[in-house]
């Protein structure tokens, strides 16, 4: 689910990038009160695990292995607001470092997987725990925590996707990022997640919490005994499920008239204008509308093509002078 | 010792072959674990920043180049940022360069698949402009991560205002995914080598063994509080820094300039 740069346009980064500042703060205020200022390491130790944990296969029926990303799992274990800075900063060395996930995508992926995640499935846990009896409602809880909470996560992800073809496009119409609609972006994500990451989900949050459980329970997190009232639940889980409402009422989501297009809904908005793409519609005959070789002066173009051959040839010779050093020689 | 002395049943002759079993799961976490553990390993390795290009300046430029791709619509900027890069990756190691572009190729390849239905569909745009964009701006991050030691980088993001705090909270988690990963990997290689034959139960040990870690790194965390607190941490950490701008900082500028200037030239004169 991590998103690589250049699928969401920059625009949507920066808004998803913004959404997550008010997000990290109060984390970051909520775990300092919880945890008391010193022990930092905790966080980083935390932050450790939930990076390591993304390593771990489990293998799914078919005879192939998928990995979890345990959200609920490290929001149940560390607490919701700990979890969301833990997976922030896995996600930050995995993108920095690792080259997995996008740099300017970091916003939407933290969005998608240490908030959207971790909240949605600790939440769903901590409402059916404290309302079906002791331990069978437990693990109800952690079942339907760890399920639901990794396709919404899936489910923002497909949605950041689909509207991307919808506000960005180029003067020809032709989507600049993500080019899928919400009605292809939301099956292709749903579908798979529903289906196998989800349940490889349920699988290994539930194992790994009944053997925490069952070897040291002392260090599961409590959280704050407040029962959370049945409304907030509700408004919380309405306003996940918002976007899907979106999707419900009148035109399918992204297949809007022209001037459809003027009255659709975004957050309580109305979008009140037609993208401009939109309006000069679409000419797929035209193949290479926006960047015009022509008129490209000689020079520039030979010396281009000179330098990636001559770099490409050097770093063929480098790869196979590095092949041969591999290996054992022959005596 | 005589041939009486012998428990019979040690004299014959058994016939065990032990049934095969599937242990996919577990040879793939042990590689995905080696996987990072290695990559750690390597960067730790370099005495010095290859180049010895300030890590500020990597990663500053590093970001800048990335949202000049992504809001780049000229393919030939996106094609000359390639090039650029291809003759960066040109000065690294075979070693680098094979991983480097390992991965980079991966991801593209993974998204030309993806965009190939709406190539079908008339639209060229998606699949030329956004599989390079990708194949750049991964390999751009890769080489950031190749050729600076992981400190300079993370250190470097001071210079983005982030608090002292959370560069240590980096520090600290590369340390323990380390530490961690190699206990857990001694725990993998165990179930691997003591599973002989059918073991059904070997599912049941790989939610043991990330439960252990769970409750390993709680002690870790407990214990390194606890050795920071001796030696007189008080939960206020400064990173310092000295700054040193030498030649290659120089050349570098230079050339990313260079980039800067094609992005404004091409996206001005090479556009209906």
């Amino acid at each position: 689910m991590h998103i690589p740069d250049n699928y969401l346009s920059p625009s949507t980064c920066a808004v998803m990038g913004a959404a997550m500042i008010p997000v990290w703060t109060i984390a970051v205020k909520k775990v300092k009160k919880e945890v008391p200022k010193e022990r930092i390491p905790l966080l980083g130790i935390g932050a450790a695990f939930s990076f390591l944990l993304m390593m771990f296969n489990v293998p799914i029926p078919g005879g192939t292995t998928a990995h979890a990303i345990g959200a609920t799992l490290l929001a149940i274990l560390l607490g919701p607001w700990a979890a969301t800075i833990s997976i922030t900063i896995a996600l930050l060395i995995q993108a920095l470092l690792f080259g997995d996930g996008g740099i300017l995508a970091f916003g939407a992926n933290c969005f998608n997987m240490a908030f959207v995640a971790p909240f949605v499935g600790y939440f769903i846990y901590k409402f059916i725990k404290e309302r079906v009896s002791a331990r069978k409602g437990e693990y109800i809880g952690i079942v339907a925590g760890s399920y639901i909470g990794i396709n919404m996560a899936a489910l923002c992800a497909a949605i950041e996707f689909g509207i991307q073809p919808l506000l960005f496009k180029n003067a020809a119409g032709l989507p600049l990022y993500c080019p899928y609609p919400l009605s292809v972006s939301i099956p292709a994500m749903m579908i798979s997640h529903l289906a196998v990451a989800g349940i490889v989900e349920v699988i290994f949050t539930i194992a790994i919490y009944a053997f925490i459980k069952r070897v040291s329970p002392g260090m599961i997190y409590e959280g704050a005994k407040q029962k959370i009232k049945s409304v907030y639940a509700i408004i919380f889980a309405l306003i996940c499920l918002s976007p899907l409402g979106l999707l419900a009422t009148g035109t399918a989501w992204g297949e809007w008239g022209l001037d459809e297009i003027k009255n659709v809904i975004i957050g309580g908005k109305s979008l009140g204008f037609i993208p401009e793409g939109m309006k000069n519609g679409f000419s797929f005959n035209a193949l290479f509308p926006d960047y015009s070789m022509k008129g490209m002066p000689d020079a520039i173009g030979y010396i281009l093509s000179a330098l990636a051959g001559a770099a490409i040839l050097i770093i063929i010779f480098k790869i196979i002078s590095a092949l041969k050093k591999g290996k054992p020689k022959n005596i | 010792m005589t041939e009486k002395d012998i428990p019979e049943w040690l004299l014959k002759n058994e016939n065990y072959f032990p049934q095969s079993d599937k242990d996919t799961f577990i040879n793939k976490s042990i590689t995905s674990l080696l996987g990072v553990l290695s990559h750690i390993r390597r960067q730790s390795g370099h005495k010095t920043d290859l180049f010895g290009i300030n890590a500020t300046f990597s990663v500053i430029f590093t970001i800048l180049f990335i949202i000049l791709l992504s809001v780049s619509r000229s393919l030939f900027f996106v094609i000359t940022a390639n090039i650029y890069l291809l003759l960066i990756l040109c000065l690294l190691k075979g070693e680098d360069i094979m991983v480097i572009l390992k991965t980079s190729f991966g991801v593209a390849a993974f998204t030309f698949i993806i965009l190939l239905p709406t190539a079908l569909y008339g639209n060229f745009y998606s699949i030329t402009m956004i599989t390079p964009k990708i194949f750049a701006s991964v390999t751009a991050i890769n080489i950031l991560s190749r050729t600076n030691r992981w400190d300079s980088i993370i250190s470097a993001l001071k210079t983005f205002f982030i608090p002292d705090i959370f560069i240590l909270v980096l520090d600290v988690t590369i340390m323990y995914i380390v530490l961690l990963g190699e206990f857990s990997l001694d725990m993998l290689y165990a179930l691997k080598l003591r599973s002989v034959g059918k073991n059904k139960s070997k599912q049941a040990s790989l939610s043991g063994i990330v439960g252990t870690m769970f409750i390993k790194s709680k002690e870790m965390a407990e214990d390194t509080y606890a050795a920071m607190r001796c030696r007189g941490f008080t939960g206020e950490y400064h990173t310092y820094r000295k700054f040193k701008f030498s030649f290659v900082d120089s050349l570098y500028i230079i050339a990313n300039a260079i980039i800067i200037l094609c992005f404004i030239y091409f996206g001005r004169y090479f556009r209906k």
